[in-house]
């Protein structure tokens, strides 16, 4: 699945954790793209690896967390074959990112115009009135007074922070925003104005986002393709229209179930039953077989991996070896009466 | 301001309790200083003797409030009274010369501690579970867990004694006199480095270890990530992202330990024959010399408090939420 003009490419990524009680792979053979331009998903629940992935583009992993094999790719350029100086030539200046928790992501002793001014210095050779006089500028790009400049982050409101974050990430024009849950912590109101914000930026300034959440509505509006991630392993990627109509893995249509739809008569939601999987006992075979509704023999002895079904449809599951049969809800409950 | 304003009223209503509180203590015990200074030598005196001696300490006659509020009257006027042990010299002449002493070494010593430590800290949390957190930390637990009273035995017995390289004792040597050049500066230096180190390593772990506590803890925080991720240098992102975070905490001990060593380096000052308040107050302890004692007391008191004020006002500087009233 690699195109010439990815502006990021993950091949086979496998990120792994080192713990007293074992060693956990907690991102196993992810591989996907982004081309110049695009939103690209990433869903699934906590724990999931998303977050993990995120923190590979820029090699931001502490230990116990490390990079254990694959590459990424960048324009080209294997980020993680750089050196400490080039990384941090690359970190912001290539690839920026909002944090989890953008209301904590801002340092709370240092004014926000020192938060603008270090990156900028950091990266390019200019003055600090220079820098000062960009800062102004962005925190206008993001509607917040230039005035403003001198407060320290406590002064901010969370929206408002959450815009100064956004004003920064754009600091230095990357060509990749990788945005990890950058609502979660705002009511719908705010959620909104900032969504409407970054997409308004993204026309302008054209860079590609990777945008992580398990707001799945949120996701399917904002992306042009999305990515499934469960227990580590990415398990479908699709263009983000079609991937909750004709879902080709299980995991995909029980989220795709566990939303209310907006539109239609009231109805009972159905959750994915069980448990999320524990990374310490990995069973042979498919990752979703405890939970799956689908499980044949073959699920418990032959690992997945992802396959292009459709065009630009790719999914890990061993149900579609033979025929190609999207999930349908008389299946599953045919399933469940078994 | 308010903020400010809110502390220094706070600060001297301590003081005040801190005043009351010296006031009553020597006047809850049996007799007066007089007749602990004077019964166990059996000297004969006139009953008019006596009565001038007590006026002289401070013991003036009639009820107790207005014996208060003359004692107030003359701590705020810098009258502490006069010492018995060194008569006729007054408790503010003698704590007055000792005061710089006690300063500069307790200071100097304490300083460093908080410098070093906190630096020292920064390091081992930042490479939490390498080599220099696995020696410098449990090392620096081991030194803040020996008594004073070791070290300053220690380094006078192997660099002053033994090796000879250092003065062992007194804050200058006998033959100068205090004068601002280069020999007496010099001279003073030597004599304070055995004290001051002995001030100083008994005090690094007290600085060092919670300092990489809160480090630690800090680090898992999102803005130390996005610092990382701005590609701002390591040394930016440890000192300007880390450490001006974790180290406010660390400048409430800084305050406390120094407010606490204006008095509490007595042992070293006694080891080393400093002439400090430690060895003032030591003396005036032996001799029971109460006037003296309850000066010192009082000035101890007034420095912890001052030094917290001290705290308070960086404290502004340090964490930009409190000028604000923030809730952040």
């Amino acid at each position: 699945m690699s195109q010439q003009s990815a502006l990021l490419q993950v091949n086979n990524l496998c990120v792994d954790y080192i713990t007293d009680a074992g060693d956990v792979r907690a991102v196993s053979d992810v591989s996907f793209e982004i081309a110049p331009g695009e939103v690209f998903g990433l869903a699934g629940e906590s724990g999931c690896g998303k977050s993990t992935v995120a923190f590979s583009i820029s090699r931001l992993h502490k230990p116990p967390a490390f990079i254990s094999e694959g590459e990424v790719l960048f324009d080209g350029k294997d980020v993680l074959a750089f050196s400490d100086q080039e990384l941090q030539a690359f970190r912001w200046a290539q690839c920026s990112m909002v944090f989890q928790s953008a209301m904590n992501s801002l340092n709370p002793v240092l004014r926000v115009e020192e938060q603008f001014c270090d990156v900028l210095m950091a990266h390019e050779d200019i003055s600090r009135a220079q820098a000062i006089s960009r800062a102004k500028e962005l925190l206008n790009i993001v509607d917040i007074h230039p005035d403003r400049l001198r407060d320290y982050p406590h002064q901010f409101s969370g929206g408002m922070r959450q815009r100064l974050v956004i004003a920064i990430t754009l600091a230095l024009k990357p060509k990749l925003i990788v945005m990890d849950e950058p609502t979660t912590a705002l009511d719908v109101v705010v959620q909104r104005e900032i969504l409407q914000k970054i997409y308004q930026l993204k026309e302008q300034f054209g860079f590609s986002i990777l945008f992580i959440t398990h707001d799945l509505s949120l996701m399917v509006e904002f992306c042009d393709r999305i990515g499934i991630m469960y227990a580590g392993e990415l398990v479908e990627v699709a263009p983000a229209k079609s991937i909750f109509k004709q879902p080709l893995h299980p995991y995909t249509y029980g989220l795709g179930q566990s939303f209310p739809p907006m539109l239609g008569p009231k109805k009972r939601l159905e959750g994915i039953p069980g448990h999320p999987l524990n990374l310490l006992e990995v069973p042979e075979g498919c990752r979703f077989q405890s939970r799956c509704e689908f499980k044949h023999a073959r699920c418990e002895r032959v690992a997945t991996s992802l396959k292009e079904l459709q065009h630009q449809h790719w999914a890990a599951c061993h149900r579609h070896d033979s025929a190609l049969a999207p999930i349908t809800a008389e299946e599953v409950s045919l399933c469940k009466q078994q | 301001m308010g903020f400010i304003l809110r502390r220094l009223f706070f600060y001297l209503a301590a003081f005040m309790v801190a005043v009351v509180i010296n006031f009553m203590l020597p006047r809850l015990m049996p007799g007066d200083p007089v007749t602990a200074m004077l019964g166990g030598r059996g000297a004969m005196m006139t009953y008019d003797q006596i009565e001038a001696l007590r006026q002289t300490f401070g013991f003036v006659d009639g009820p107790l409030i207005q014996q208060f509020f003359s004692y107030v009257s003359s701590v705020f006027q810098g009258d502490l009274g006069t010492s018995v042990q060194s008569f006729p010299e007054t408790v503010s002449t003698i704590l007055g010369r000792a005061f710089g002493w006690t300063l500069f070494l307790t200071g100097a010593g304490t300083l460093l501690a908080f410098i070093v430590g906190s630096l020292l800290g920064i390091l081992a949390a930042w490479n939490r579970g390498g080599w220099f957190d696995s020696i410098v930390s449990p090392l620096s637990l081991i030194l803040q867990a020996t008594p004073q009273l070791v070290f300053g035995l220690l380094f006078m017995f192997v660099f002053g004694v033994t090796l000879q390289w250092l003065p062992s004792g007194y804050a200058f040597s006998p033959e100068l006199t205090p004068e601002f050049s280069w020999l007496f500066i010099s001279d003073v230096a030597a004599h304070a480095i055995l004290p001051v180190f002995t001030v100083f390593i008994v005090q690094l772990g007290g600085f060092l270890i919670p300092m990489r506590n809160n480090m630690i803890n800090l680090l898992n925080e999102d803005y130390i990530t996005m610092g990382k991720a701005k590609g701002l240098s390591q040394l930016r992102v440890m000192l300007n992202y880390g450490a001006r975070n974790a180290v406010l905490p660390s400048v409430t001990s800084l305050s406390m330990a120094l407010g606490m060593v204006i008095g509490g380096a007595m042992v070293v000052e006694v080891i080393f024959n400093y002439p400090g308040l430690g060895t003032v107050l030591y003396n005036a302890i032996l001799a029971r010399d109460y006037q003296l004692i309850q000066g010192q007391l009082l000035v101890m008191t007034l420095f912890m408090l001052f030094f917290n004020f001290m705290a308070d006002i960086l404290y502004l500087f340090l964490d930009p939420r409190l000028k604000h009233g923030g809730s952040a």
